[in-house]
């Protein structure tokens, strides 16, 4: 019988050549991706960690064994019953987000493992495929149970498959990056940026955290997911390489969009739970410090390795890091009942230890929760005022990203409009505006959400639009953790009044 | 369902011809608005229905100028006037 080092290296490599139809064919540019290259480009394409399938199914049951006895032993309800609700509300929030959205990966993935244009490569997605598969099935086995104590957790399942303003700009994300993607960007997109930058944020960075908040289980589901994370990312290195030496512009355009694209997205999935669910006496990173640690330096180093220049708005990034999730998370909090979680205002101790953390605009994002403060005070604690610190008019939401437009400062927000083929846009920022006019044809007919109200797609008045196109009812849309009450509201108050 | 949550409706039907959808950005907000202006009214009036929507967040001031196209607007114009066209940025500043 051959030994393992004897077959695998035949095994990968399984490509021949086409008598009765063209390369082309089979391969087409269009699903396949471009540059296109006959395959001699791609015949030295080879992954750094080599497997085989019966290892791989060994290594993931054995992974699989070891999430579940954590599960057993410590990620029952009556476990998570006893995490901080902030903590709670963050698990709502990436329940959501993520493990659809990872069920979009495994079709991208099976993509590659049909039209990605060597044996090696395909063999590869195919792994991931199974890996992705693994990433969905498994935060919904764990976190949609939760629905039987809390409501809200039904969003695990629903979310992806709502109209809500947070599904609409996450849809859109996933839908190009994922389904909608030939296999050459996908993996550039996917690999290259998200995987071994972002999803790093999301199942290391918050893996420490979740170590802090007691959540053990879901530090091993998500510690166990990143070890696949590592395996497949490595797709997109050799595809990044191929595409440098033939297109190195195009190359670089990838994975500037994508590395944009990821940080909007997961300036909320990651930035929310970073700074404002996780215990502040449990913290030791803020967000912006995770993104420096795991993204900025990492994706710099992935740059120079493949003679990739740093984006051109890498200045804009920078500023977007001291202030960007701030922004967006205030603004949410005064919709919070346009979205499934709940959300909870940053007590004097958050506050001191955020402006430790991001100095340079603080004093503007203090502003406005004290300006939310005084109106709770006014208006008193209690669930029956939280329609009076709420916000009322209809936020407006960007062309590109999908997302509020909060990007710049409170003094300076960077939306611009434009006008193209007869046609009104908003972006909210340069580097949005920048991708939109690169590829008009993807994105132009794409309706934010305040253009479907104009067009009358969604409901005009928000409470129809919360509950009939945001799909939320009073039991799941968000709330104030506390109704407004808070010991050191109140304390400030009576300092105020004496 | 009851409206429990005290959103000020955007009548349809408020949106007529003489309605002028426009994204407002109020100095110190966290994010910009829909708002839609009627034609006919005021620049003071479409500053002030700025500054309500984003009162929950930034507490209204008395002096202010409204910013369209790089310009301050005067107050008395109307949004007709001053040449406002649908879905273009406008700003609301402390003078």
């Amino acid at each position: 019988m051959l030994k393992r080092d004897e077959w695998l290296q035949l095994a990968r490599k399984l490509d021949w050549e086409y008598s009765y139809v063209s390369e082309k064919d089979v391969f087409p540019e269009e699903i396949s991706g471009r540059p296109w290259l006959p395959h001699s480009e791609w015949q030295d394409w080879e992954e750094s960690f080599k497997t085989s399938y019966r290892e791989y199914v060994q290594n993931q049951h054995d992974k699989d064994a070891a999430v579940y006895a954590v599960r057993d032993a410590v990620g029952r309800l009556e476990n998570i019953q006893k995490l901080a609700t902030p903590w709670v509300n963050g698990l709502k929030l990436h329940g959501a987000a993520l493990p659809l959205a990872e069920f979009t990966g495994l079709i991208g993935n099976l993509r590659g493992a049909r039209f990605g244009r060597d044996s090696a490569w395909r063999s590869m997605s195919t792994f991931g495929a199974l890996d992705e598969y693994r990433h969905t099935e498994i935060p919904l086995l764990l976190l949609h149970e939760l629905v039987r104590w809390d409501p809200q957790f039904d969003w695990v399942h629903k979310f992806y498959h709502t109209n809500n303003w947070f599904a609409v700009a996450a849809r859109h994300f996933f839908d190009e990056l994922t389904i909608g993607q030939n296999s050459i960007e996908y993996h550039i997109a996917t690999n290259v940026v998200l995987e071994t930058g972002f999803t790093n944020l999301q199942f290391v960075g918050l893996a420490s955290l979740a170590h802090g908040a007691a959540d053990h289980s879901f530090e091993k589901m998500i510690t166990s997911i990143q070890t696949d994370e590592a395996r497949h990312a490595q797709i997109g290195h050799p595809v990044l390489a191929t595409v440098m030496k033939h297109d190195p512009e195009y190359a670089q355009y990838l994975v500037d969009k994508w590395f944009w694209r990821n940080w909007h997205l997961f300036s909320i999935v990651t930035g929310f739970t970073t700074d404002y669910m996780a215990a502040v006496e449990g913290r030791q990173t803020s967000f912006k410090e995770f993104m420096e640690e795991w993204i900025i330096d990492q994706f710099l180093r992935t740059l120079s390795e493949f003679g990739l220049k740093k984006p051109w708005y890498w200045d804009i990034l920078l500023e977007e890091l001291e202030i960007y999730h701030h922004m967006v998370y205030a603004a949410a909090y005064t919709y919070r009942s346009t979205l499934w979680f709940n959300f909870i205002i940053p007590s004097p101790a958050d506050r001191k230890w955020l402006r430790q953390k991001y100095p340079k605009y603080w004093d503007d994002i203090e502003a406005v929760w004290e300006r939310i403060e005084e109106q709770w005070r006014a208006a008193g604690p209690g669930p029956q005022n939280e329609s009076a610190v709420h916000g009322r008019a209809l936020p407006a939401f960007c062309d590109l990203c999908q997302l509020p437009l909060s990007a710049g400062t409170p003094r300076k927000n960077t939306a611009n409009t434009l006008a193209l083929n007869g046609q009104k846009y908003i972006l909210c920022s340069e580097p949005c505006r920048w991708i939109f006019l690169r590829e008009p044809e993807r994105y132009a007919n794409h309706r934010e959400v305040t253009k479907r109200v104009l067009a009358g797609e969604a409901p005009a008045k928000l409470p129809d639009l919360v509950s009939q196109y945001f799909q939320l009812t009073p039991e799941t849309w968000g709330k104030d953790m506390q109704g407004g009450k808070y010991a050191w509201l109140q304390a400030t108050a009576q300092g105020i009044g004496d | 369902m009851a409206n429990t949550l005290g959103f000020k409706p955007l009548r349809k039907e408020s949106v007529t011809k003489m309605s002028l959808p426009l994204y407002g950005f109020l100095e110190g907000d966290t994010v910009g608005l829909l708002i839609v202006a009627d034609q006919n009214e005021s620049i003071s009036s479409l500053a002030r229905k700025l500054q309500e929507a984003g009162n929950i967040r930034v507490k209204p001031k008395s002096e202010v100028q409204l910013v369209y196209q790089g310009k301050v607007i005067d107050p008395a114009l109307t949004v007709s006037g001053a040449g406002f066209t649908a879905l273009e940025r406008f700003d609301l500043r402390q003078k």
